[in-house]
């Protein structure tokens, strides 16, 4: 079973979208003059995007709905910025991770009301809350954040980065560049060289990747990244999405179907008390906490190389 | 003054970083390691692991190297709250060099890749620290990646 990946899956969750209603904030909208308040822009993402990558066509959008509103023409791309419900999006995370983070959020809801209603910024860029570009370098900025963190999950599954730095200068720019084109294939011909197969001599025979490159998000804590093996190098046994949660996050996450977890109540009492188990979200879907880890690390990675997992109330 | 390999103690009289109050550690916390994470298939696990944040004021130890024409620094070696972003790091090596914080400067975690400014350092620390440093290389121009 190793080292294969499986298309089907692969492409799939590549063509994912989410479709979003943006609207200008009102407090932008009155300083810059722009008069259709009510206007939204409905738009179909693909989860695997980022916001960088389509603030240039909003704003365009919207200047050229309000009659060819010279103010919001002029607009920076860096000073463009998207919000949810208050809260700054980060455009350095895939599109499909802040959805799922948002409706996670919101346990009166199980499913997330679609379309995902964000709103977009022109002023005030909450430079303490975001990540600040420099005029004209939204696009490098973004395609440097992504080969960096495909450079954390290649140190992470191997121990070093010779992997990423072995592929070709055209293999390399070809990543980012059939990504942002949105070319599966062209895209899977140099992801397949990273992500199959684990590092030589680890895990006897190099079979599996030294750690999984995932990370974990709970509303209201920071992102959680662990070392962690995919496999019991004594039984051969492939850990399963739910071992390692109930294992790294034991306070939120049970693989006990139906079970309960203990924590201190949030409102500062110190009082323990019991909370359902949550349940963990991947690409908008309800993962089975049975699903090998190493299975889910090669199929279901966003392109970034990482398993960007949301815990759901 | 470049500290030894050998040399493992932190300074204490040396400039710490600044410890702010952490406020959202409680999804790191964790018990002692179990079997997944203690996996005896692992070679070289990183033996920072057994500085998990289960203390939320925890520190762990940052190791910086200057990379091409990088100015060096006095004192290689510093203690970060666990709990901090990497932009804590950032400004922190700015300030200890001199710079303007507008001026850039290239930081990477073991002369592989840069991680964004909001990364966890415990994080980092826990990930990819070799022998309980975590390998900081710092550059004036694009090194790596």
């Amino acid at each position: 079973m190793q080292g294969a990946i499986d298309e089907t899956v692969a492409e799939r969750l590549w063509d994912g979208q989410v479709p979003l209603r943006i609207s200008v904030h009102p407090a932008d909208a009155a300083a810059l003059g722009v008069h259709s308040k009510s206007l939204s822009l409905y738009l179909s993402v693909h989860r695997f995007s980022y916001l960088t990558l389509i603030a240039t066509d909003v704003r365009r959008f919207f200047a050229d709905a309000d009659g060819g509103n010279a103010r919001l023409g002029e607009v920076d791309d860096a000073d463009i910025w998207f919000e949810c419900k208050g809260e700054p999006l980060k455009w350095h995370y895939p599109v499909g991770l802040l959805a799922d983070m948002t409706t996670a959020a919101n346990a009166a809801i199980p499913i997330a009301p679609l379309p995902w209603h964000v709103t977009v910024r022109f002023l005030n860029f909450p430079a303490d809350k975001l990540l600040r570009g420099h005029s004209e370098s939204m696009l490098s900025m973004t395609s440097d954040a992504f080969m960096s963190m495909i450079k954390e999950a290649d140190f992470m599954r191997n121990g070093n980065i010779k992997k990423v730095m072995g592929l070709s200068k055209q293999d390399q720019t070809q990543l980012w560049e059939s990504f942002a084109a949105h070319r599966f294939r062209d895209f899977w011909n140099v992801n397949a060289q990273l992500v199959a197969g684990g590092s030589e001599g680890v895990n006897g025979g190099g079979s599996y990747p030294r750690f999984v490159p995932m990370r974990v998000y709970v509303a209201g804590c920071a992102v959680v990244q662990e070392p962690v093996s995919p496999v019991d190098g004594e039984s051969d046994h492939e850990y399963t999405l739910g071992e390692i949660l109930s294992n790294i996050l034991p306070r939120y996450y049970s693989s006990i179907p139906g079970g309960q977890v203990s924590r201190r109540s949030p409102n500062g009492t110190g009082e323990v008390t019991t909370f359902p188990a949550a349940v963990p979200i991947l690409h908008g879907i309800e993962v089975p906490p049975d699903t090998p880890l190493v299975w889910l690390s090669r199929n279901c990675s966003y392109p970034d190389n990482f398993l960007h997992v949301v815990l759901r109330f | 003054m470049q500290s030894g390999d050998a040399n493992f103690d932190v300074p204490h009289h040396g400039k710490f970083l600044v410890t702010v109050n952490p406020t959202s550690m409680s999804a790191a916390e964790q018990g002692p390691a179990t079997s997944p994470l203690a996996s005896p298939s692992v070679p070289r696990r990183p033996s920072s692991a057994a500085t998990s944040n289960a203390e939320p004021n925890a520190k762990v130890v940052v190791r910086f190297r200057a990379t091409g024409n990088a100015p060096i620094l006095k004192q290689n070696f510093y203690k970060i709250t666990a709990s901090q972003k990497f932009q804590t790091v950032i400004s922190f090596l700015k300030k200890e060099l001199h710079y303007k914080q507008q001026q850039s400067l290239f930081l990477y975690v073991n002369a592989a890749f840069a991680p964004a400014p909001d990364e966890i350092v415990g994080n980092l620390h826990k990930c990819f620290a070799t022998d309980g440093n975590l390998i900081i290389n710092y550059s004036t121009t694009a090194a790596w990646g």
